[in-house]
């Protein structure tokens, strides 16, 4: 098995590691800055020299939308979508699936926020579909300048006001934003981002009574979340879904290897 | 015409029999013989000929019979990237593909911005036969849209007008200028509209195949600001304007008030903006990606609309050969454009069969709109004009295969697509260009 990530990450990639671990596969990591794609391979030659060496599955990471499936086309191995740019995680939302489902013991006719850049989130779009699909209420709480008109098309309610957008809502799933985002381009300051789209305790008060928090992480304390509530074991899960992801992604490994392992 | 002398020995006098002969300049649409003598049309009529001192018969029964095709945009790869496609490759192609005249884009390496490189371009290009070469020189140096390029010395080369390449002359002022200089030499400006702070980084059309895709969308409206703008600028300089690859259905609407107005505006589009929409994006084809972006499907429709009613005068290809290792990346990584000067006729020619859009009006877009645009001779089927000739049969099914492209370039959108039309002849100044 080899974990290609194109991408820094540190958790997704650990997390696929540990999970091929104790499965007892044998794993490479390949580093990317030593990797012949920084001298100008494409992904195609990248992916030919990698299936030469026969692996069973690629995991992989990319920082542009559709590369892991452009990959599939060129390998036999089974590849793993770690995270593609601005499209899809799908081992994050069967996690965050998880996650719900352990905790509250269902998913279906749950209200769930989902909270932050929509626009260039993956998580926001494979939690869309799978949380929808497994018949939770699913709707996205974003700035206007951050989440795209097109998704009402697609069937989720937006919201831009996050205490309507959260009301009632069993589950607030923050997602992270990125500090450049939120310094005159998308959003005018940080401060101003908290104050209209960051959780707080305040906030947390329209949602559901029991409300719990998620967020796929890396977090960015007092700018999405405030820490207190990101510290409360009461009402974060986030702890769990680092904990259910290595058991998701040797589910999502044994699943696709089968018999092999 | 130093090409036509060396190419033109072996034949003298051909007959392209009982053709439909369909030429929108002349208003004829008559079952007839043509007479080709050295390079020029001898006869045009119904009344049948006879065979004396004929080299060469063409049965024409069932097939149209044109005024030659004329291709007005089309980025040659040579100079700079002769290895993807060189000069006698695109008018060997061109020719093989029914287009009797081209006219390419200055963004070459180096860029088309003086009168040398048209001179020197001009001369290779006419040692070898197919399809006639022009030129439209850069508006700005080095395509660097900030500083005039020389357009009156250019002009004097043989310049048929001046075009920028796919980044748009941002600076209001600078364009004004250009307009202005242009108006001054009589030449148009061939523009390609897309305002830089909506597009650039963009990766293909702003929609909900877009937003499920991950992709970062364009919105159509990007197209039609800058196009808002070139038309008040026209209205003020009084130059000739000519918007580049319209895709949008905004954009029409700006053309169309432009037009109404009185402006002397004229518009081309490509085959890929009116039979395909941006859900072809679907599954991250790269050959799909092309600029300006796929649109939605009322943008296309609308694109229909408006070669129907003349809003957009002309048809051309958009030929924009690349590099199959631009294009084997990821969408967002890969570069645009497509080969597509061999798919220009049966693409245009589908609408015949799919929409409601005459022979006479597909044939005007392809041979004297284009021609009238940039002031190139009207292509007439007519006694004394210069014999360039294409024809046509309409009822030939085939499948479009890159595989089979003459050129270097095989990635096309239009892979597997159906096609109900087929090029059959082509003739540049009396001589048959198809292998």
């Amino acid at each position: 098995m080899l974990n290609i990530f194109f991408e820094n990450s540190t958790r997704t990639r650990v997390s696929f590691e540990l999970a091929a671990k104790r499965l007892g596969a044998s794993l490479l990591n390949i580093s990317i800055s030593g990797s012949s794609v920084k001298k100008g391979e494409t992904l195609i030659d990248t992916a030919t020299t990698l299936n030469a060496m026969r692996p069973d599955i690629l995991v992989v990471r990319h920082h542009s939308s559709g590369a892991p499936l452009l990959l599939s086309q060129h390998v036999d191995a089974a590849v793993i979508n770690a995270g593609d740019g601005r499209h899809e995680h799908p081992t994050q939302a069967l996690l965050d699936a998880l996650t719900i489902k352990r905790t509250l013991g269902r998913i279906a006719g749950l209200k769930i926020a989902i909270c932050g850049d929509i626009n260039n989130s993956r998580v926001a779009r494979s939690n869309m579909y799978l949380l929808s699909a497994l018949g939770a209420d699913v709707r996205f709480v974003s700035p206007s300048t951050l989440v795209s008109p097109f998704f009402s098309d697609i069937g989720i309610p937006v919201f831009t006001d996050m205490e309507q957008g959260i009301a009632g809502c069993e589950i607030v799933m923050m997602l992270r934003l990125q500090t450049e985002r939120m310094e005159g381009r998308e959003a005018p300051s940080q401060r101003e981002y908290f104050q209209l789209f960051g959780l707080d305790s305040y906030k947390l008060q329209k949602a559901a009574p029991d409300a719990l928090i998620m967020h796929p992480g890396p977090m960015n304390r007092g700018v999405e979340i405030d820490s207190k509530i990101a510290d409360d074991n009461n009402k974060s899960l986030i702890r769990t879904q680092v904990e259910l992801g290595v058991a998701t992604r040797m589910a999502c490994l044994e699943a696709i290897a089968g018999v092999k392992l | 015409m130093p090409r036509s002398n060396r190419w033109s020995k072996a034949l003298t006098r051909t007959i392209l029999k009982n053709g439909r002969i369909i030429c929108p300049a002349e208003n004829l649409d008559i079952v007839g013989d043509v007479i080709i003598e050295k390079d020029k049309i001898a006869y045009v009529g119904e009344k049948q000929v006879g065979n004396d001192k004929t080299n060469s018969i063409i049965d024409c029964d069932g097939l149209i019979v044109m005024p030659g095709a004329i291709d007005m945009r089309v980025q040659s790869a040579d100079p700079g990237r002769e290895h993807l496609e060189s000069l006698s490759d695109l008018l060997a192609a061109a020719g093989n593909a029914g287009i009797t005249q081209v006219i390419s884009l200055p963004a070459t390496s180096p860029v088309v911005d003086s009168a040398v490189m048209i001179d020197s371009l001009k001369l290779r290009a006419s040692s070898y036969s197919g399809a006639l070469f022009h030129l439209y020189g850069a508006m700005t140096q080095a395509l660097d849209n900030k500083h005039m390029a020389e357009l009156g010395m250019m002009a004097k080369a043989g310049a048929v007008g001046f075009a920028n390449s796919l980044k748009s002359v941002e600076d209001t002022l600078l364009m004004r200028r250009i307009m202005t200089y242009a108006k001054m030499l009589n030449k148009p400006v061939i523009h390609h509209c897309s305002d830089p702070y909506l597009s650039n980084e963009t990766d293909m059309n702003e929609s909900e195949t877009a937003t499920r895709l991950g992709l970062i969308g364009a919105p159509a409206l990007a197209e039609t600001i800058i196009l808002e703008r070139d038309l008040n600028l026209v209205a003020l300089t009084g130059c000739r304007y000519h918007a580049a690859h319209i895709s949008t259905a905004s954009s029409v609407a700006a053309l169309r008030r432009a037009k109404n107005q009185g402006l002397q505006v004229t518009a081309d589009t490509s085959p890929a903006y009116f039979l395909l929409n941006d859900k072809a994006v679907g599954d991250y084809n790269t050959a799909f990606r092309l600029d300006p972006p796929l649109r939605d499907e009322k943008d296309r429709l609308a694109i229909i609309e408006a070669i129907e009613d003349g809003t957009i005068d002309v048809i051309a290809s958009d030929h924009h050969p690349i590099e199959m290792d631009k294009k084997m990346l990821p969408f967002g990584q890969a570069s645009a454009g497509a080969s597509s000067v061999e798919t220009l006729l049966p693409l245009a020619f589908s609408l015949h069969h799919t929409s409601n859009i005459s022979l006479s009006r597909i044939i005007n877009a392809l041979s004297v709109a284009p021609a009238e645009a940039i002031s190139l001779p009207i292509p007439k089927l007519a006694i004394g004009e210069q014999a360039n000739i294409t024809i046509i049969n309409l009822s030939s099914s085939d499948v479009i295969r890159g595989a089979n492209f003459m050129s270097q370039c095989q990635i096309t959108p239009f892979e597997h697509y159906l096609i109900d039309s087929k090029v059959v002849g082509c003739f540049v100044n009396g001589i048959s260009v198809m292998k």
